[in-house]
C-alpha cells in the first residue's frame, strides 16, 4: 500500500480511472453536471498548474478555454466539422494562438506576463461581443455532441480531460519537465548550458494553452451555448482558486481543489450565499492558513499518523533532521 | 482645431482619474513589490460610499458641497481603514512574493465585490451634480465640475510628487524600491515605510474614487474595469516608476478619447492592448522601468 501511496504516477493513473469510471454510475441529471464541471475545473487548474513550472502565472488561460469553447464552436455549427476534429481543432487553434502570443510576451516576466495574460483575456472577451458570425454579445447555440454518444458523453469528457491531466504530469516528469523547472528555479544556469530557455517557455505555454483550449471545446459541448462572459478573468480567478485551495506542489493539488471546491460551492449557492463571497473567501483562507493546501494538510496528517507510528517501532532512529522543517513550517501554518 | 482641443481636454479629464489610480498601484509595488488587485476595490468602495452618502446628507438639509465634501472625507476614511487592515492581516506576510500576494489581492477581490454587490446592490448609482455651469476655455466648453475634479487630481499628483522627491519618507520610500536591503542597511525602517506607502496608495486609489463619483455612474463592479486600465498604464510605463504611471495613463486615456471618439470604446480598447504588445516587445520592462 505504502509502495503504491509513494508512486505518484500509479496512485495518480489509478485516481483518475476510477474517478473516470465512477462517473458511469453517477445516474441524475444534478450530479453528472457537476462531475463534468469538477473534470474541467480540474483540467483547467491542472493547465494553470503546469505553466506555473516556469514561475508564470498564466493568467491567459480563460482567453485559451474560450479560444477552443469559440474554434470548436465554429467549427461545428457555423462549418459543420465533425464532432471530433471540431474537439481536436478548438485545443489547435487555442495552441496556435499561444504559441504567437507567448512568443511575444514571454520576453517579459512576473508581473508584466501576467498582467498582459489579464488583458489579453479581456480583449478577447471584446472579440466575442464584437463578431457577429460568432454570435455577438448573445454567444453561440446549438453547439451539441452527437447523438451516437447517449449518455455516454459525460464519461467521454471526464475521460478526456482525466487523460490529459495525466498527460501534463507526465511531460512535467520527463526530462523537458526538468527543464521548465530548472528554468524557474534559474533560467540563467539553464541559458549557460545551451538550452533555448525563451522556445521552451513559448512551448511549456502552448502546451498548457492546447489542453485549455481542448478543456474550452469540452466546455461548449456540455453546455450546449457559450457567450463571450463565459470567459472573462473570473475564469482565470476560479482556476486559481482550485490550484491554491488544492495546493499547488502536487499533481493531485489542482483535482482536490476542484473537488472539493465545486461540491462546496453547490452546497453553498444552494443555502443562498453568493458565488463571489464564497470562493473569494476560500482563497483568502486558503493564502493565509493553508499555503500548501488541501494537499498540504493531507501529506502532514498521513507523515504524522502513518510515519510516526511506524518510527515509534524504530525509536533510536526518531530524529530525521530533513523531515524536521517542513514538519514545523506546516504545524505554524495549519 | 476645435474638435482636437475638446478630444484633448476629454483626454486629460480622463487621464487625471486614471493617473491616480495608477499612482497607487505603481506605488505599491515599487515599495512592496507585489501587484495588487484589490486596490480596485478600494477605489470602488470610496465611490460607493460618496454615491450613498450624498443623497442621504441631502436628505438631512445638508447643502450639496459641504454634503460632498463631508462624504468625500468619509468615503477616503473607511477605504484606507479597510486597506489597513488588507494590509495588516494579509499583505504583510507578502511582501516581494510575487504570485502568493497577487493570488491573495484576487481572492479579496471576490470577496470584497461580493460584499458590495450584497450590501450595496447591484444598481448603478450617480451622484447629483456638486457644482452647475459650463466653463469656456479656447473655445472648448467644460463643466466646471469636470475641470475642478481634473484640478484636484492634478494637485494630488503634484502633492505626491513633492512628497517623494522633496521630504524624508519620499526619499526612504524611493530608496525602498530601488534596493531595500541597501535601504535597510541605511537605517531606514523597511517595513513602517512599507506600511506607509501601501496606506498612501490606498489613499490616491480612494481620493480617485470619491473624486470620479460626481461626475460617473457608480456600480459595485466599477473598480474591474478601471483596474485594466491601470495596470495596462503602469505596465506601458514600467512598474514602479512614477513618471511611467503619469505617461501610460495620459497615453490610455488620449487613445481612448481618440478611439472613443471616431471609432468606438471597444475598438480604442483594443488598439490600446495592441500598442501595450507593442511596447513590451520593444522594452519588456515598460518604456520607464528598469527591472
Amino acid at each position: 500500500m505504502h509502495k503504491i501511496f509513494h508512486n505518484q504516477q500509479v496512485f495518480l493513473t489509478l485516481t483518475l480511472a476510477l474517478l473516470s469510471l465512477g462517473s458511469l454510475f453517477l445516474r441524475d441529471a444534478y450530479s453528472i453536471n457537476l462531475a463534468i464541471w469538477m473534470a474541467l475545473a480540474a483540467l483547467c487548474a491542472a493547465s494553470l498548474r503546469f505553466v506555473t513550472l516556469i514561475g508564470e502565472l498564466n493568467f491567459a488561460i480563460a482567453a485559451f478555454y474560450g479560444i477552443g469553447a469559440y474554434g470548436a464552436g465554429a467549427a461545428l455549427t457555423v462549418y459543420n466539422i465533425p464532432f471530433l476534429p471540431a474537439l481536436l481543432l478548438g485545443g489547435v487553434i487555442a495552441a496556435l494562438v499561444s504559441l504567437v502570443f507567448g512568443y511575444v510576451t514571454l520576453k517579459t516576466k512576473g508581473p508584466y506576463f501576467l498582467l498582459i495574460g489579464f488583458a489579453f483575456t479581456e480583449v478577447m472577451r471584446i472579440l466575442y461581443a464584437r463578431s457577429d458570425w460568432l454570435g455577438g454579445n448573445s454567444g453561440m447555440v446549438g453547439i451539441f455532441p452527437p447523438s451516437a454518444f447517449g449518455s455516454y458523453f459525460p464519461f467521454f469528457a471526464i475521460g478526456l480531460c482525466s487523460v490529459m491531466i495525466l498527460a501534463l504530469y507526465l511531460i512535467e516528469r520527463s526530462s523537458f519537465g526538468k527543464v521548465l523547472t530548472a528554468i524557474r528555479d534559474n533560467d540563467n544556469v539553464v541559458l549557460s548550458v545551451g538550452i533555448n530557455v525563451h522556445m521552451a517557455k513559448v512551448v511549456c505555454f502552448g502546451i498548457g494553452s492546447f489542453v485549455a483550449g481542448i478543456g474550452g471545446s469540452l466546455h461548449g459541448f456540455t453546455n450546449n451555448v457559450i457567450s463571450p462572459g463565459d470567459f472573462g478573468f473570473l475564469l482565470s480567478t476560479f482556476a486559481l482558486a482550485y490550484l491554491k485551495v488544492g495546493g499547488e506542489n502536487s499533481p493531485f493539488g489542482p483535482m482536490l481543489g476542484a473537488i472539493v471546491l465545486l461540491a462546496l460551492g453547490s452546497v453553498a449557492m444552494g443555502m443562498g450565499a453568493g458565488e463571489h463571497i464564497f470562493y473569494g473567501a476560500a482563497i483568502v483562507i486558503a493564502v493565509l492558513l493553508f499555503p500548501n493546501g488541501l494537499v498540504g494538510i493531507f501529506s502532514w496528517g498521513y507523515k504524522k499518523l502513518v510515519l510516526d507510528v511506524r518510527s515509534k517501532g524504530e525509536a533510536l532512529h526518531e530524529s530525521r533532521p530533513a523531515a524536521k522543517p517542513l514538519h514545523k513550517k506546516e504545524q505554524v501554518n495549519g | 482645431m476645435q474638435t482636437a482641443l475638446q478630444l484633448l481636454f476629454t483626454a486629460l479629464q480622463i487621464g487625471s482619474i486614471y493617473i491616480l489610480f495608477s499612482l497607487g498601484l505603481t506605488l505599491i509595488f515599487g515599495v512592496m513589490k507585489i501587484v495588487n488587485f484589490a486596490h480596485g476595490q478600494f477605489f470602488t468602495l470610496s465611490a460607493l460610499l460618496v454615491s450613498v452618502l450624498v443623497p442621504w446628507f441631502a436628505h438631512h438639509d445638508v447643502p450639496l458641497l459641504p454634503a460632498y465634501l463631508l462624504a468625500a472625507v468619509i468615503a477616503v476614511a473607511v477605504s484606507v481603514a479597510l486597506g489597513m487592515l488588507t494590509y495588516q492581516f494579509g499583505f504583510r506576510f507578502f511582501q516581494r512574493d510575487l504570485s502568493g500576494s497577487f493570488i491573495l489581492s484576487i481572492g479579496l477581490v471576490l470577496l470584497l465585490e461580493g460584499a458590495y454587490l450584497h450590501y450595496f446592490g447591484g444598481a448603478v448609482r450617480t451622484v447629483p451634480p456638486i457644482i452647475a455651469g459650463d466653463v469656456s476655455i479656447l473655445g472648448v466648453t467644460l463643466t466646471s465640475q469636470r475641470l475642478l475634479l481634473g484640478l484636484a487630481a492634478i494637485v494630488a499628483t503634484g502633492a505626491l510628487y513633492w512628497i517623494l522627491m522633496v521630504t524624508q519618507f519620499g526619499k526612504a520610500m524611493r530608496a525602498v524600491a530601488i534596493d531595500h536591503e541597501a535601504a535597510m542597511l541605511q537605517g531606514i525602517p523597511f517595513k513602517r515605510i512599507a506600511f506607509q506607502g501601501f496606506a498612501v496608495a490606498t489613499l490616491l486609489g480612494a481620493v480617485a474614487g470619491a473624486l470620479l463619483a460626481p461626475i460617473s455612474v457608480i456600480s459595485p463592479t466599477l473598480g474591474a474595469d478601471y483596474l485594466i486600465k491601470g495596470f495596462i498604464a503602469v505596465i506601458i510605463g514600467g512598474l514602479g516608476s512614477v513618471p511611467g504611471a503619469i505617461i501610460g495613463s495620459l497615453f490610455i486615456a488620449l487613445v481612448e478619447s481618440i478611439g472613443g471618439f471616431y471609432f468606438d470604446p471597444s475598438i480604442a480598447n483594443l488598439t490600446i492592448f495592441i500598442l501595450v504588445m507593442l511596447v513590451l516587445m520593444v522594452r519588456p520592462h515598460g518604456l520607464l522601468g528598469n527591472r
